[in-house]
């Protein structure tokens, strides 16, 4: 059982002074074991954050990202899985399924994680999951003024990945939740 | 088991350790008559249970949760702030985990050591984990593995054994069994068997194995009874089929749980109940207000001022609290102490003893230690690996080399001697207990006299002030008898003042008869803590006389005990020692006439004490007034405190040496000596913590050796009067003596070297060299002593 927080699209300081307190509230120690980030955090302090709620943090670059270090797009597996993380900025039309599966094609992953449209979506594609965890702080996106503050939360215990989807609505957090389960022979298969 | 041997009736499961300690623990019937049946279901209902609660807390909460869709989200997920949710459970569990894993992997360290290997390790975690998630309120605290491991190991060890003894059986039955098939005899067994081999041909894996158990048919009987058991415990088609079986590998986690369950949880209303001794919260019931613990803590010191007031103050001046060291002792019941063979041995006397309360329930009692007889168990044991160390422990100055003393405990004990001491204290510590429990005055006088030696100050101990409020030490006594022989030799006192002084001393008899009944048997386990072997008649009329003097303090009798006395004094002066001079001094003066006509006056003195305040005073009359008084003084305080008794016990072991004399030949008129010497020694010890003092009774103990021993004469007057000696045994006395004398030799030997250490010292060449041959020549006795 590993936990992996999946978000992104923070734009702290430019857009959002900080998360949402309740968020900031749930998010301690202990619990994640990894953390994906699709970028645009904006700033070091944010980096730092997350690097204290889990030391094992993977960020990829977003436009508006300071830190030039941050690479386009990043892969790690965990457990059984394999996990891609791109800001998805770079991949047009913005949010679009298509091209989005043709990335996780090419980066080979079972699990593909996008930000940039601040929405959040959750795909099950070709045997695999298409995620955007949207916006945690509720920044307003190019697209969109109208942002509900969500992240994600993944819960990945062998063949089976849960999809916890945190999202702040009329300042109460409702949470959903996603079942995706990896048949063994898609994973032979790849 | 060594023990078992003692009790009457040889035990039952008397070579099954794990077995036993169920019975003992109340998860299988204990009553001697119920049945083999009778164990297996109460077996196996344990361990339903065991598996039923696993499955619930442990195996559940980790199944995914297709079934409950139903359940709030909003709670149950992962980042939920409420404790009670799923993945707060699931955290909390793996946070406990993590802990319990860190001390299982420190757990008997060594190589090759059972409970490293990862079987044992996992079912030990899971153990653990399950009795903590049952018992939220306690949680995890270090130790409570180390209670575990004992319980697991002796399973383990009982498997062991039976699986050699099904090798053993082996061949030898599957010949027969092959060979005929008859099954003679309607005999319990042989049908267990019977229908064992019917069940064979079906199934034929689990039959072979049980069979190779089964002892040939037609020789059943002849087997030995411990053989015929474990077959009948090791049966798998008895009652409650393969759950029922009483030793199963399969089922060791479960009857480990429900063991250690038992032990925390103190099963069946026990009062003892280890994991209190793990919570701070105050206990309930008990009248002090104290957590479990401390109160366990000082129940042990209430003990030992009882049994050994002089270790008991010297803790106190040092201040050492009972729970730096006993915390230890009892959160993992002496785990940390004793090998684990060696626990194994203790902890068969602990669980054997009963748990339950023996006094009324609605009573008020001060320790609830001391309340049932496994706890007035752990209490003795602690007192006796106390007074294990005890010389070692008296010769420490500081509370720091006093709690290193304490906290390394030698491993090389003689187990069998500290738990018999143990076992003949803990009648004591029972009475002690339940005395506290008989009268709420007595109750508040128990409490007083504990407080008051919590709340001693340090430094207020020397010896210097006579009117010092320790009441109970044996040392200052020593240092202010001998003191007062130092004035009455420089000032030529008279003697009927000294006299005075032993008279004082066996006044307290009638005091002491006139205590409460709690003391009667206190004192009397004490005797036979102290002589505690077989009974000797052999008694000299001398003792007889002195007996019956204690018990009525009559004059005429006394008159008696006084001629004793003049008899007595004759043979040191047929002695020809060194002491001569001061015994015939003593025996010329040793009237009947003044003795009776001071025996009033000394009884005003003693009631009008509390009005008289104490003159510095360097003239030597008023000194050896004030010391009768500073006597009669103390004799009021400790007549308050029921430690009074024990002053005597621990003098018994020097008037013991007095009383052997008589019997024995003249060749052991030199024990005297030594037991002077050896006295001398308790002086020198005594003195040490106040090393000014110290210095002139030294001085005047080398120049002659003459001071001591008519202090030491004295005392033991006194407490051979005192103590009721009409069931004396010279036997165990002896033993007891050569013991004690060890016991001196080490305090001789230790102060010396701290002396050689430190400075120039009082001890002139001449002094130690004298000491050094004493020393030699106690060593000598003591090792005859303990031939005899």
């Amino acid at each position: 059982m590993v936990l992996v927080l999946a978000l992104g699209d923070l734009h702290i300081p430019h857009r959002a002074p900080d998360l949402p307190a309740k968020f900031k509230s749930m998010l301690v120690p202990g619990k994640i074991q990894h953390i994906i980030c699709t970028g645009n955090l904006c700033i070091k302090e944010v980096h730092d954050y997350l690097k204290s709620l889990c030391p094992d943090l993977h960020v990829t670059r977003g436009e508006y990202d300071e830190d030039a270090r941050y690479p386009e797009n990043k892969t790690l597996t965990i457990g059984q899985f394999k996990l891609g993380i791109c800001h998805g900025h770079q991949v047009i039309p913005w949010g679009d399924l298509d091209s989005l599966a043709m990335l996780q094609r090419q980066l080979d992953v079972d699990i593909l994680v996008t930000g940039h449209t601040h929405q959040f979506k959750a795909y099950k594609h070709e045997g695999g999951v298409v995620i955007n965890p949207g916006s945690a702080t509720g920044a307003y996106s190019s697209i969109t003024y109208d942002v509900n503050p969500s992240f994600v939360l993944m819960d990945i215990d062998g063949l089976r990945v849960v999809v916890y989807v945190y999202e702040l609505i009329d300042g109460e957090v409702k949470v959903d939740k996603i079942d995706f389960k990896k048949n063994a022979t898609t994973h032979v298969s790849h | 088991m060594s023990e078992s041997s003692i009790e009457p009736p040889l035990r039952r499961f008397s070579n099954l350790r794990s077995v036993r300690w169920r019975v003992d623990l109340g998860i299988l019937p204990c009553s001697d008559s119920s049945s083999i049946d009778d164990l297996r279901r109460a077996a196996a209902d344990s361990r339903r249970r065991y598996a039923s609660l696993r499955r619930r807390l442990l195996i559940d909460s980790h199944l995914p949760a297709d079934e409950n869709v139903s359940s709030d989200l909003v709670i149950d997920n992962p980042l939920s702030q409420n404790p009670d949710s799923k993945w707060g459970r699931l955290f909390r569990n793996a946070e406990l985990e993590k802990v319990v894993d860190e001390d299982l992997s420190r757990l008997y360290p060594e190589d090759g050591s059972y409970f490293q290997t990862p079987a044992c390790q996992a079912m030990l975690r899971r153990i653990l984990l399950l009795w903590c998630i049952r018992h939220p309120e306690y949680g995890y605290r270090q130790g409570m593995h180390e209670l575990l491991a004992p319980l697991v190991y002796v399973l383990h060890v009982d498997l062991d054994h039976l699986s050699r003894v099904r090798k053993l059986h082996e061949d030898c039955f599957i010949d027969v069994f092959d060979g005929n098939n008859s099954f003679p005899d309607v005999d319990l067994i042989s049908n267990y068997r019977f229908q064992k081999t019917n069940k064979w041909d079906s199934v034929p894996g689990k039959g072979n194995d049980s069979h190779e158990s089964t002892p040939k048919t037609s020789s059943i009987d002849d087997l030995d009874p411990e053989t015929k058991e474990i077959f009948l415990l090791s049966d798998p088609y008895g009652a409650e089929g393969e759950l029922g079986i009483i030793l199963s590998e399969r089922f060791m986690e479960h009857d480990a749980y429900s063991k250690f369950d038992a032990l925390m949880n103190g099963a069946n209303d026990g009062v003892i109940s280890m994991a209190e001794f793990f919570s701070p919260a105050l206990s309930i019931g008990s009248s002090s207000g104290l957590p479990p613990i401390i109160e366990a803590s000082s129940a042990l010191y209430h003990l030992l001022s009882v049994v050994d007031s002089s270790l008991h103050s010297h803790f106190v001046e040092l201040g050492v609290e009972p729970q730096y060291f006993a915390l230890r002792w009892l959160r993992v019941l002496f785990g940390r102490e004793f090998a684990l063979d060696d626990l194994l041995l203790v902890w068969d006397e602990l669980f054997a003893s009963s748990n339950h309360m023996c006094i009324e329930s609605n009573t008020e009692y001060s320790f609830k230690l001391l309340c049932s007889g496994r706890g007035a168990f752990i209490a003795a044991l602690a007192v006796s690996m106390l007074l294990h160390l005890r010389s070692s422990l008296l010769a420490t100055e500081n509370a720091t080399s006093c709690l290193q003393r304490l906290l390394n405990f030698p491993q090389n004990v003689d187990m069998k001697k500290l738990i018999e001491k143990a076992k003949a204290l803990q009648g004591l510590a029972l009475d002690v207990g339940c005395s506290s429990t008989s009268s709420h005055f007595s109750i508040s006088k128990n409490n007083l006299a504990v407080r008051r030696g919590y709340s001693l100050p340090t430094g207020s101990a020397s010896p210097k002030s006579p009117n010092h409020s320790l009441p109970d030490s044996y040392w200052e006594e020593r240092w202010r008898v001998l003191h007062k022989e130092e004035a009455l030799k420089k000032g030529n006192k008279s003697l009927g003042e000294r006299f005075n002084l032993s008279r004082t001393e066996s006044d307290p008899s009638p005091a002491k008869n006139a205590q409460t009944k709690a003391r009667a048997p206190s004192a009397t386990v004490r005797r036979r803590l102290f002589d505690d072997s077989p009974k000797d008649t052999r008694k000299s009329d001398a003792d007889d006389g002195r007996s019956r003097c204690d018990e009525n303090p009559a004059a005429p009798i006394e008159s008696v005990s006084l001629s004793n006395k003049a008899d007595r004094e004759k043979q040191f002066e047929e002695e020809g020692s060194s002491s001569g001079e001061n015994s015939s001094v003593l025996s010329a003066t040793l009237s009947h006439d003044e003795s009776i006509g001071n025996d009033p006056e000394n009884e005003s003195e003693k009631s009008s004490v509390t009005s008289n305040s104490f003159i510095g005073d360097n003239d030597e009359e008023s000194c050896s007034q004030e010391f009768i008084i500073s006597q009669a003084v103390q004799e009021a305080e400790a007549a308050s405190s029921s430690a009074k008794a024990e002053r005597a016990g621990s003098l018994l072991e020097k008037s013991a040496s007095l009383k052997e004399k008589k019997p024995l030949s003249s060749k052991l008129q030199w024990l005297w000596k030594f037991g002077r010497a050896s006295g001398e020694a308790n002086t020198e010890k005594g003195g040490a913590e106040d090393s000014e003092k110290q210095s002139s009774v030294n001085n005047g103990k080398d120049s002659s050796c003459c001071s001591a021993p008519n202090g030491t004469c004295n005392s033991c007057e006194a407490t051979s009067r005192r103590v009721d000696v009409g069931d004396t045994k010279v036997m165990g006395t002896l033993k007891n003596l050569g013991q004690s004398m060890l016991e001196n030799i080490q305090v001789i030997e230790s102060v010396f070297s701290e002396d050689n250490l430190s400075s120039s010292n009082v001890l002139g060449g001449k002094g130690q060299a004298t000491a050094m041959a004493a020393l030699k020549e106690l060593r000598k006795i003591s090792n005859l002593l303990c031939e005899m």
